[in-house]
C-alpha cells in the first residue's frame, strides 16, 4: 500500500508535467489552429534559463532565488514565443498561406532553438538545483521527494490562474470567441493578431515553466524537450483539445497508466515507453474528441 | 446632435472582376439618425455594408466616421473605433452563456491589457464588475434576462437576433449596423424590435439599416436610401421614396404593392 501512495505522488507530479505542455498546446491552439511541436523545445529552453539564474551559469558569483528563477523563465520565453509568432506565423498568415504552413514553420524553429541550445549550453546535462533540497516530505500518507509537491503545487496554482483568466475575464472570453468565431470575433473589435501573439507568448512561458519545474529530475538538457512534447501532446488528445482541465485531465491519466502499467504490468520495462504510443492511437481512433469535448464551433 | 455627420460615404464603388456591386455611393448618417438602405436583391445593400463595415475594400472612393477615413483599415480598428454590427443569419459564439456573448461585444471599451490582468491591476477588477452589469443592463433592454445562463445555441432565431442586438450594444457603439434585423421574425417580435431601434437612436446612436420589411422599415427610418444595381437611385423621407417614379419602376410588381402599404400614413 505505502508502495501504491508512493507511487500516486510520482504519477501526480509527471501528470502535472504533462498537463502543463498539454496546456502549452493548448494555450496556442485553441485560438489559432496551430499545433505547434516547438513548445518541447521551449520547455527545454526553460530548463536552461532557469538553470542559468539559479547557478553562476549565466552570473559570476550570482545565485538567484528561485522566485527570479520563475520569473525569468516567464518573462524571456514569453518574448521568445512573442518573438517567433512575430517573425515566423504572422508574415505566412498575412500571406494568406494555410494552416499547415506555420505548422511547418514551427519545426523549423525547433530545430533552430535545440542547436541553439547546444550551441550556447553545450551537449552535457546541467543539474538543475531543486528548490527545496532533495529532502523527502510526507503528507499524512502520501510521501515522495520536495519536488514532486513543488511540481503538484505550482501546477495547480497555475491551471486555476489560467482557468480563472479564460473562464472569469473579457480578455479570455476573446480568446474563446477567436476560437468559436474568427469573422465574428473581429468585427467585435478583437484584434486576432494580438490575440495569436498573446496566445504564442503565453504557451511558451507555460512550457518554459514545465521544463524548469521537470529539470531537477532530468537536469536541463538540450534532448529533454522530445519526450515532453511527446507526452504533452498525448495529454492533449486523452484530455480533448477543448478545454484547459482537460489538458491536466489528459495529463494525469496518461502519467497513471505509464506509472502503474511500469510498476504493475508483467512487461519489459523497455515497453513502458509506448504507454503514451498506445495510448495516443488509442484515443485518436475511439474517441479523438478527447475525453472533455470541446465548445462546439460553427 | 453634431452638425458634421458621423459617417461620410463618397465615391463608393465596388468591382468584383467585372461585374460592379456598388458604384459611385455618396450619402451621410447623422448621428442618432436611422437611415434605411434599401432596393431589390442584387443591389447591393449587403456589399454596401461589408464596405464600411471594413469586411471589403473599395475599389474607389471614400468612407469616413467621424471625420476619420475608415476605408482600408483593419475590421477590429473600425469596431474599435465604435462601429458595431449585427449579422443577416445570426452568428453567436455557440457554446457560450448569453451574457458571456454579450460580454465579448464590451472588448473594445477594455482599458485593461493582458499584462494588466496579470499584474493583477486593481482597476481590472473594476472593470470586468462594470462590463459584467453592462451585460446584463442590455440584456433586460432586448428582453431576454430569463435566459442570462442559458447556452446560445438554446435560442429561438428571434432571440438569436436580439442577442446579436445586445452584443452589438455592449461596444457603446456610435454607428450600429442592422442587416436584416427583421427577417425570421415574429410580428410581435418585429414591433419589440422597432421599439428597441427608435430607443437605441434616442440615445444619440446612428443606426444604418438593410431591410427588405417595408412594413417595418418605413415608419421606422428617418430617411431612405434605394439602391438600384449598385447606383443610388433616390434618396428621401420615406413618404417621399414610396411616391418617387425611378423607385417604383425599380420596385415592379408586387414589392411595390409593398411599399405602398406599408408607407406610415400621411
Amino acid at each position: 500500500m505505502d508502495d501504491f501512495l508512493e507511487l500516486t505522488v510520482s504519477a501526480m507530479a509527471s501528470g502535472c508535467i504533462y498537463g502543463l505542455m498539454a496546456l502549452a498546446y493548448l494555450i496556442v491552439l485553441r485560438p489559432t489552429s496551430i499545433i505547434n511541436f516547438a513548445i518541447g523545445e521551449w520547455s527545454a529552453t526553460g530548463a536552461f534559463v532557469g538553470v542559468g539564474m539559479l547557478s553562476t551559469l549565466a552570473w559570476p558569483r550570482f545565485e538567484g532565488p528561485y522566485i527570479l528563477a520563475i520569473v525569468a523563465v516567464v518573462v524571456v520565453l514569453g518574448l521568445l514565443g512573442w518573438a517567433v509568432e512575430r517573425l515566423t506565423v504572422r508574415p505566412l498568415i498575412r500571406r494568406g498561406a494555410a494552416v499547415t504552413s506555420p505548422i511547418l514553420a514551427l519545426l523549423g524553429v525547433l530545430v533552430i532553438f535545440r542547436e541553439s541550445l547546444t550551441l550556447i549550453y553545450g551537449a552535457d546535462p546541467l543539474p538543475s538545483p531543486p528548490p527545496f533540497g532533495f529532502k523527502r516530505i510526507e503528507i499524512g500518507a502520501f510521501a515522495g521527494a520536495s519536488q514532486q509537491f513543488f511540481i503538484i503545487a505550482v501546477t495547480l496554482s497555475l491551471f486555476a490562474l489560467v482557468w480563472l483568466f479564460f473562464e472569469r475575464t473579457v480578455w479570455g472570453r476573446a480568446f474563446e470567441a477567436v476560437a468559436l468565431n474568427r469573422r465574428a470575433a473581429a468585427l467585435m473589435g478583437i484584434n486576432l493578431g494580438r490575440v495569436t501573439a498573446l496566445a504564442f507568448a503565453g504557451g511558451a512561458a507555460v512550457a518554459g515553466l514545465a521544463g524548469l519545474l521537470m529539470s531537477p529530475m532530468t537536469s536541463a538538457h538540450y534532448m529533454m524537450g522530445l519526450p515532453l512534447a511527446i507526452q504533452g501532446f498525448t495529454a492533449l488528445v486523452i484530455g480533448g483539445v477543448g478545454r484547459v482541465e482537460g489538458a491536466l485531465l489528459g495529463g494525469l491519466i496518461l502519467a497513471f497508466v505509464e506509472q502503474l502499467g511500469a510498476r504493475y504490468l508483467p512487461i519489459p520495462s523497455g515497453l513502458t515507453l509506448a504507454f503514451p504510443f498506445a495510448l495516443l492511437i488509442l484515443f485518436l481512433l475511439l474517441r479523438p474528441t478527447g475525453l472533455i469535448a470541446p465548445r462546439e464551433a460553427r | 446632435m453634431t452638425t458634421a455627420p458621423l459617417i461620410k460615404v463618397e465615391g463608393l464603388t465596388k468591382r468584383f472582376g467585372g461585374l460592379v456591386a456598388v458604384e459611385d455611393l455618396s450619402f451621410d448618417v447623422e448621428s442618432g439618425e436611422i437611415l434605411a438602405l434599401i432596393g431589390p436583391n442584387g443591389a447591393g445593400k449587403t456589399t454596401t455594408f461589408n464596405l464600411i463595415a471594413g469586411v471589403l475594400v473599395p475599389s474607389a472612393g471614400h468612407i469616413a466616421l467621424d471625420g476619420q477615413r475608415i476605408d482600408g483599415m483593419p475590421v477590429h480598428r473600425i469596431a474599435g473605433l465604435g462601429m458595431m454590427r449585427t449579422f443577416q443569419h445570426n452568428m453567436p459564439f455557440a457554446g457560450m452563456s448569453l451574457t458571456a456573448n454579450v460580454l465579448i461585444g464590451s472588448h473594445r471599451k477594455l482599458r485593461a491589457s493582458v499584462l494588466d490582468i496579470l499584474a493583477g491591476r486593481s482597476f481590472v477588477r473594476d472593470e470586468e464588475t462594470q462590463a459584467r452589469q453592462r451585460a446584463g443592463e442590455l440584456i433586460d433592454f432586448v428582453g431576454l434576462n430569463a435566459y442570462r445562463g442559458a447556452d446560445v445555441t438554446t435560442l429561438s432565431f428571434g432571440e438569436g437576433r436580439l442577442l446579436e442586438i445586445a452584443r452589438a450594444l455592449a461596444g457603446s457603439p456610435r454607428v450600429i449596423l442592422l442587416d436584416e434585423p427583421a427577417a425570421g421574425l415574429t410580428t410581435a417580435e418585429i414591433s419589440r424590435l422597432s421599439a428597441m431601434i427608435r430607443r437605441i437612436a434616442a440615445d444619440g446612436v446612428s443606426v444604418l439599416l438593410v431591410e427588405h420589411d417595408m412594413h417595418f422599415l418605413l415608419p421606422l427610418a428617418h430617411r431612405v436610401v434605394v439602391l438600384n444595381f449598385g447606383r443610388k437611385i433616390a434618396e428621401g423621407g420615406s413618404r417621399d421614396i414610396v411616391r418617387d417614379p425611378a423607385v417604383k419602376e425599380a420596385y415592379l410588381g408586387e414589392a411595390a404593392g409593398a411599399l405602398r402599404e406599408g408607407a406610415p400614413d400621411a
